[in-house]
C-alpha cells in the first residue's frame, strides 16, 4: 500500500564549529542549510580574544611589539611596522635609509611566507595535502632566514620606532641571495600544482563573487579587494617608506571570485620577490636605527597626540590608531585588523552557495583569527 | 590559460612526479639536528665569571622589573668575595628563579641587564611532567649551554 | 565425507585469502604514506620498524586499544552493523579474483557480475552508518555517498560489459586468457580504460572523488562517529576496495598475470602495484570535486561515453572489423571526451547565483 504524505523539508541549522578542519583558527559559522544550499550564515568570533588592546594600555611601548607579533601570527613583521610608524609620527623621527630598506626586505619576505601559507591552506581545503607541504616547505626556508636575523622564526619583535632593532648579520645577504632562486622555483612548483588545475578552477570559478563597489562598501582590503578589480594598494596609493623607489606592479583580478583571490595572491608573491631583489641591490650601508632613542631600560616617552598609521599587510590594510597623553604607556591603542573587516563580507559571499563552496570562500579570504579576535 | 584539455591536471601530475624524485627536506629530529643560527633565542642562562670565580649577576633586579611575564625572581646579598678584595662586585646574586613556563624568550632581560650577566642560550628542550619543575634556580641556569660569550669566551657544558 | 573435505579445503582457502588480503591492505596503507611522503618531498613513516614498515601494525594495535564509543542517540543495532556491511563486501570480491591461472579460490562463471554486484553492497553499509550516527554531517555525507556510488556504478558496468563483449565471456580467468591472444584490452579500448579508472576512483572514494568522506574537508562523512577498530574496519575496507578495483583493472585491461620472463604472480602484483600507484598519484595531485560537479561528470560525461564505448565495441564485433579499428575509434572517443570536458567546464559547474 502506498503511503502518500506531504514531504515537508526543513532548513537544517548546522555548526561549522570552532574546531575547524582548516587552519584558519577558531571561527564558528552558524549556518542554516536547505539541503546543500546555504540560506543564512552567521560567523561567531571571539574564541581567540586576548585583549591585546586593553593590555597595551598597561604596557610600556617597548613591550607592546610582543603582543602585536601575536595578532597576525603568520606575518609578524608586518604587524610591528604600523605600530612603529605611529610612534615615529608622534615623535617626529626619521628612519635612516638602511633601516627602511631592511624593513622593506623583511616585510616583503614575510608577505611571501604568508602567501605560501595561504597556498598551503587553500589547496588543503580543496583536497590536496600536497599543496600544504609545498607551501610550508617554502615558508620554512624563509623562516630559517628570519631566525638568522631576529632569533625567532615567527615572533620577531624586531621593528622598533626609528628603524630595526639591530643590523642583520653578515651571512644574511648572501643567504638571501642564494634563497631567491629557490623561492622562484618553489613558486613555479606551486603554480604548476594548482593554478591551472582544471579541478581547482571548477571548484573556485564564480564562487563567492563580489563586485568592486560592494567590496569597498564592505570594507574589504588587500588581495581580496584587488581581486575584484579595485586598484587599491597602500604601497602605491599612499606610499610609505621606500616603496616609491621600487618598481613593482599591482596585481588586479577581473571577476572577484575565489579563484581570482587565489590568483592575485600567487602573483603577489612574484611581485614581492621582485621587490626583495631590488631592495637587496639597493641596500645602503649606515645606521639601522635613528640614533639617540632611549634604549632599554630607559623608557620611551611619547609626546601628547594621536595618529593613525597604516600599512599594506598580506591580508589588507593594517592600521594602528594611537592616542598618547604623554608618558611611557599609550592611552588607547586601537588596531584595525584587515581580517576582521574582510570577515564581515562572509555572509554576503556565502549565501546561496553550497556547503563545500563555503569552505573554499573562507579559504580564499585568508583570515587569520589572531587578527580578527585580537 | 589551458592549451589543451586536461593541461592543468597534467601539469599537477607532472610537478608531483618531479618532486617525488627529489631528496626529501625532512630532518629526522632528534637523531639529526638543524644547526641553529647564532642569534637564535632559546631560554636564558646566567654567565659565570671565570676570572673571579662567581656570577656576573649582582642581583640588581632590573631584568625582573622589565620581564613582561614576571618570570624572574631575584634577590641579592653582600658579596663575601668583595670583602676579601677578590671581586669588584659589592653585591652578588643570592636567589635567582626563572620560570621557563612563563618565559616567552623575548630577550628583554638580556637587553636591560647592566652587567651582561644573562644571555639567551640555544636550549629549548625542557619538557617536564610537572610545571613546577620548570622553575630553574641559579645553579641550573648556569649549566645551560650559553652562547659563546665574547668576553669570557666560554661555552658552559650542558647539564 | 567428501562434503566435509570440500568444506575444510574451502575454509582453509578463505582463511588464507583473508590473511593475504589483510596483509596486502596493511602494506598498501604503508605504501601510500611513503609515496605521498615522497611526493611531498618528505619521508613518510620512518621510526616504527625499518623505514616505518611496522607503522600499519602499530596503528592497528592502537585502534584495537581505543575506547569503543557510540553516541547515545545513535541507533545501536544499525550503528554496530554498518562497519561490517562495508567491510565484508570489500573482502568478498576477492573470492572470485584469479591472481594467476591457478591461484583462485573459486573462479565463478559469472565472476564479473559477482564482482560488480558484491562491491555495490557497501553502499548500504555507508548509508546505514551515516543515518544511524544521528549526526548532521554524517547524514549529509551518507546522502552524498549513496548518490555518488549509484551514479558511478552505471558507467562502470557499461565499460565492464564492453570488455566482456570483446572477450566473449563473463568469467574473469577466461577474459585474461582471451587477452593472451588478442593482446591487453587497454590497447583496443583506451576510452573504456579511462572511464573505468575514473569510475573506480569514485567507487572507492579516492580523490578527486572523495568529497563524501571528506565532508568539510576532514570530518569524514558517514564515518565521523566511529572510533577505534570500527573506524579501522572502514579504513581497511577502503584500501581493500582500492586493491580490488585495481586488480579488476589489471584483469580486464592489462592482461592479468601474463608476461614474459617473470613468474605470473609477480606480474600480477607488479601490474596491480602500478595501478595502485596511479591511484596514489591522483590523490597527491588533484583537489576534490564538489558533489554536484561529480555527479554532473558521471551523468553527463562518463555515461554517454560509456554508451559510446559499448556501441563501438558492438559494431566492431558485429561487422567483424579488425581490432585496431576499435582502437582508432576509441581514441577518437577519448579526444571527444577531452573536448567535452573542456567545453563543459563552463556549463555544468552550475553553482547557484545569489539571485536564485
Amino acid at each position: 500500500m502506498l503511503i502518500k504524505r506531504e514531504f515537508e523539508t526543513v532548513e537544517m541549522p548546522i555548526n561549522v564549529g570552532p574546531q575547524h578542519p582548516s587552519t584558519h583558527g577558531v571561527l564558528r559559522l552558524v549556518m542554516t542549510l536547505d539541503g546543500e544550499q546555504i540560506v543564512k550564515v552567521d560567523p561567531v568570533i571571539g574564541y581567540l580574544h586576548r585583549a591585546v588592546e586593553k593590555l597595551s594600555e598597561n604596557l610600556r611601548y617597548q613591550n607592546i611589539p610582543h603582543l602585536f607579533d601575536r595578532l597576525d601570527y603568520v606575518s609578524a613583521f608586518n604587524n610591528e611596522w604600523p605600530l612603529a610608524m605611529a610612534q615615529e609620527r608622534l615623535l617626529g623621527l626619521e628612519v635612516p635609509p638602511r633601516g627602511e630598506y631592511l624593513r622593506v626586505i623583511l616585510c616583503e619576505l614575510n608577505r611571501i611566507a604568508s602567501h605560501f601559507l595561504f597556498f598551503g591552506a587553500f589547496g588543503h581545503d580543496a583536497g590536496t595535502a600536497t599543496s600544504w607541504m609545498y607551501g610550508f616547505r617554502e615558508r620554512e626556508r624563509i623562516q630559517r632566514l628570519f631566525e638568522m636575523v631576529s632569533g625567532y622564526r615567527m615572533m620577531h619583535d624586531f621593528v622598533v620606532p626609528g628603524g630595526v632593532r639591530e643590523d642583520v648579520p653578515e651571512e644574511f645577504v648572501p643567504a638571501l641571495r642564494a634563497l631567491l632562486p629557490v623561492l622562484w622555483q618553489g613558486l613555479g612548483d606551486c603554480n604548476n600544482l594548482l593554478t591551472e588545475n582544471e579541478v581547482l578552477v571548477t571548484r573556485t570559478r564564480d564562487i563567492g563573487v563580489i563586485t568592486g563597489e560592494e567590496a569597498i562598501s564592505y570594507g574589504l582590503s588587500g588581495p581580496s579587494l584587488r581581486a575584484s578589480g579595485v586598484r587599491e594598494d597602500l604601497r602605491l596609493t599612499e606610499p610609505y617608506s621606500v616603496y616609491p623607489d621600487l618598481d613593482f606592479d599591482v596585481v588586479l583580478g577581473q571577476h572577484g571570485d575565489s579563484y581570482d583571490r587565489y590568483w592575485v595572491r600567487m602573483q603577489e608573491v612574484a611581485q614581492s620577490l621582485r621587490i626583495v631583489e631590488q631592495a637587496l641591490d639597493r641596500l645602503p650601508g649606515g645606521l639601522v636605527c635613528t640614533p639617540g632613542l632611549p634604549k632599554y631600560p630607559k623608557l620611551l616617552k611619547l609626546p601628547v597626540g594621536e595618529t593613525y598609521a597604516r600599512a599594506e599587510n598580506p591580508r589588507g590594510e593594517f592600521g594602528v590608531y594611537l592616542i598618547s597623553t604623554g608618558g611611557d604607556r599609550p592611552y588607547r591603542l586601537k588596531i584595525r585588523a584587515p581580517s576582521f573587516c574582510n570577515l564581515m563580507a562572509l555572509p554576503r559571499l556565502m549565501e546561496g552557495h553550497y556547503l563545500a563552496d563555503a569552505i573554499m570562500i573562507l579559504g580564499s579570504l585568508d583570515v587569520v583569527m589572531g587578527e580578527v579576535d585580537r | 590559460m589551458a592549451t589543451f584539455p586536461f593541461a592543468g591536471v597534467l601539469k599537477s601530475l607532472w610537478v608531483t612526479l618531479r618532486t617525488a624524485v627529489r631528496k626529501p627536506v625532512t630532518v629526522q629530529y632528534p637523531t639529526v639536528r638543524v644547526p641553529y643560527a647564532p642569534r637564535m633565542r632559546g631560554f636564558p642562562a646566567l654567565i659565570w665569571d671565570d676570572a673571579v670565580g662567581e656570577h656576573f649577576c649582582t642581583g640588581c633586579q632590573v631584568c625582573a622589573r622589565y620581564c613582561p611575564t614576571n618570570a624572574i625572581f631575584v634577590t641579592m646579598k653582600n658579596n663575601p668575595l668583595n670583602q676579601t678584595g677578590q671581586s669588584p662586585r659589592r653585591k652578588i646574586v643570592n636567589q635567582f628563579y626563572l620560570d621557563y613556563g612563563r618565559c616567552i624568550q623575548c630577550k628583554i632581560c638580556v637587553d636591560v641587564c647592566n652587567f651582561d650577566a644573562i644571555e639567551m642560550s640555544h636550549e629549548t628542550e625542557f619538557s617536564e611532567w610537572d610545571k613546577r619543575a620548570l622553575i630553574f634556580d641559579v645553579r641550573d641556569l648556569l649549566h645551560m649551554e650559553a652562547l659563546a660569550n665574547p668576553r669570557t669566551k666560554q661555552v658552559v657544558t650542558r647539564r | 565425507m567428501d562434503l566435509l573435505v570440500t568444506l575444510a579445503v574451502l575454509t582453509l582457502q578463505i582463511v588464507l585469502l583473508f590473511n593475504v588480503v589483510m596483509f596486502i591492505v596493511l602494506a598498501l596503507v604503508w605504501l601510500e604514506r611513503k609515496v605521498l611522503g615522497r611526493v611531498h618531498q618528505r619521508m613518510g613513516p620512518m621510526r616504527v620498524g625499518p623505514h616505518g614498515t611496522l607503522q600499519s601494525l602499530a596503528d592497528g594495535i592502537k585502534l584495537l586499544l581505543k575506547e569503543d564509543l557510540a553516541p547515545s542517540s545513535a541507533e545501536r543495532f544499525a550503528f554496530l552493523l554498518a562497519p561490517l556491511l562495508v567491510f565484508a563486501p570489500s573482502f568478498l570480491v576477492f573470492v572470485a579474483i584469479p591472481f594467476t591461472r591457478d591461484i583462485v579460490v573459486r573462479n565463478l562463471a559469472l565472476g564479473l557480475v559477482y564482482f560488480v554486484a558484491v562491491s555495490s553492497l557497501s553502499t548500504v553499509g555507508m548509508v546505514l552508518a551515516g543515518w544511524s550516527s544521528s549526526n548532521k554531517y554524517a547524514l549529509i555525507g551518507a546522502a552524498r555517498t549513496a548518490a555518488q556510488l549509484i551514479s558511478y556504478e552505471i558507467p562502470l558496468v557499461l565499460v565492464v560489459l564492453s570488455v566482456a563483449m570483446l572477450g566473449g565471456t563473463l568469467d574473469l580467468r577466461g577474459l585474461v586468457e582471451s587477452q593472451g591472444q588478442a593482446g591487453p584490452y587497454v590497447l583496443w579500448q583506451p576510452l573504456g580504460a579511462l572511464i573505468f579508472i575514473m569510475a573506480a576512483l569514485a567507487e572507492v572514494f579516492r580523490p578527486p572523488f572523495d568529497i563524501p568522506v571528506a565532508e568539510s574537508e576532514v570530518l569524514g562523512g558517514p564515518m565521523i562517529e566511529y572510533s577505534g577498530m570500527r573506524w579501522g574496519l572502514f579504513f581497511m575496507a577502503e584500501y581493500g576496495n582500492a586493491f580490488a578495483f585495481s586488480a579488476l583493472f589489471v584483469l580486464l585491461f592489462l592482461g592479468g598475470w601474463q608476461g614474459p620472463l617473470l613468474p605470473p604472480i609477480l606480474w600480477f602484483l607488479l601490474k596491480t602495484s602500478a595501478v595502485i600507484l596511479v591511484f596514489f598519484w591522483m590523490r597527491a595531485a588533484m583537489p576534490r570535486l564538489r558533489i554536484d560537479q561529480l555527479m554532473g561528470f558521471a551523468w553527463e560525461v562518463l555515461l554517454p561515453f560509456a554508451f559510446l564505448n559499448l556501441f563501438l565495441t558492438g559494431v566492431v564485433q558485429l561487422y567483424r572489423w579488425p581490432l585496431w579499428s576499435l582502437s582508432l575509434l576509441s581514441l577518437t572517443g577519448l579526444l571527444a571526451l577531452g573536448y567535452v570536458v573542456e567545453r563543459g567546464r563552463v556549463t555544468w559547474r552550475r553553482s547557484p547565483s545569489l539571485a536564485s
